[in-house]
């Protein structure tokens, strides 16, 4: 069934896992480093951005 | 061809970071600019007596305690923001104790925050798509795209709407724990509820959707706020708006770039 779905990418069922979880792992961080960490000058940078996508803020 | 896969999705999310940038400035910034002149009228100043607009040192005070996030008051705690003046200006080359990277200035932050958060989603969605086998292409992509800002923004807003600066909020811990399990759950539960035939899954599918509202989220002891109610009507339509286009921005041009370059 698996193999069905994912013809129209050129990934074996075991490279589409790891891409797939390397890609939500750097996505991951990524989101977290400008949404949500608690740090200053991350929060300070990301201000405006923080507040527009509605990431909880302050 | 990993890496290729990833690229994709990193184009694509800079693309529309681009896009939410100018979409911000355009509707959101101003919005978060006229709250933030409220913000300093704030009478819970109570425990910042030293706090006078316009000098360096009680602004850097008031700054670190923003930052730090350990202010009684939110609205007390945000005096730092109260004048055209960003922390970008008034503290420039103090970095330790927050203000924007690198000296930049405030739409510069805002842009590569932009473009960061954009490609982070993006990764996120392609993450998802892999991971679960159903691939983003032109055509389903705008239906990625919704569904992205149904789990990361509407869904979580029905208990946390999109806030202003000075708005009163609960304990910042609990909300982003909150938000952060609506999220998934409410990605799990789109998934279960959009693409498994079972009705079981789907109705599995709703509660997990509806889960974090029935437990409800973390909401402040005390509501009142110099910000004015029709600011934040207006920011939390815009925000949703905003996100909504660009999470559709982001599902398309991720489905154009991966129907015409990655399975290349």
């Amino acid at each position: 069934m698996a193999t069905s779905t994912v013809s129209s990418i050129p990934l074996s069922l075991s490279d589409r896992l790891t891409a797939g979880i390397i890609a939500l792992l750097i996505g991951g961080f990524l989101v977290f480093g400008a949404g949500l960490a608690n740090s200053a000058v991350l929060h300070d940078t990301a201000h405006d951005t923080r507040h527009s996508y509605g990431f909880p803020c302050h | 061809m990993i890496v290729r896969t990833l690229l994709a999705a990193i184009v694509a999310g800079l693309i529309a970071g681009v896009f939410m940038t100018g979409a911000q400035e355009l509707r959101v910034v101003p919005l978060i600019l006229h709250a933030e002149e409220f913000e300093g009228e704030a009478p819970a100043a109570g425990e910042q007596p030293a706090a006078q607009p316009g000098t360096a040192d009680p602004a850097a005070a008031n700054h670190e305690q923003h930052s730090s996030l350990k202010a009684v008051s939110p609205i007390g705690a945000l005096l730092d923001a109260l004048s055209p003046i960003t922390p970008a200006y008034a503290h420039e080359g103090e970095h330790e104790e927050g203000g924007i990277m690198f000296g930049m200035s405030r739409f510069s932050g805002t842009l590569i925050a932009n473009l960061v958060t954009g490609s982070g989603f993006a990764l996120l969605l392609a993450g998802v798509s892999l991971v679960i086998g159903y691939p983003i292409t032109l055509r389903n992509g705008a239906l990625w795209g919704a569904c992205g800002w149904l789990a990361v923004h509407m869904l979580p807003a029905i208990g946390l709407p999109p806030e202003l600066p000075g708005f009163p909020a609960a304990e910042l811990g609990d909300r982003q724990v909150w938000w952060l399990a609506t999220v998934a759950l409410s990605a799990v539960g789109l998934y279960l509820l959009v693409l498994r035939e079972e009705i079981v899954a789907k109705i599995i599918g709703l509660v997990l959707i509806a889960a974090p509202h029935v437990y409800g989220a973390p909401q402040p002891s005390d509501i009142s706020s110099n910000v004015p109610a029709v600011l934040g009507a207006e920011f939390a339509v815009v925000a949703l708006a905003t996100t909504l286009a660009f999470w559709i921005v982001l599902g398309v041009v991720s489905g154009f770039i991966n129907d015409r370059f990655a399975k290349a």
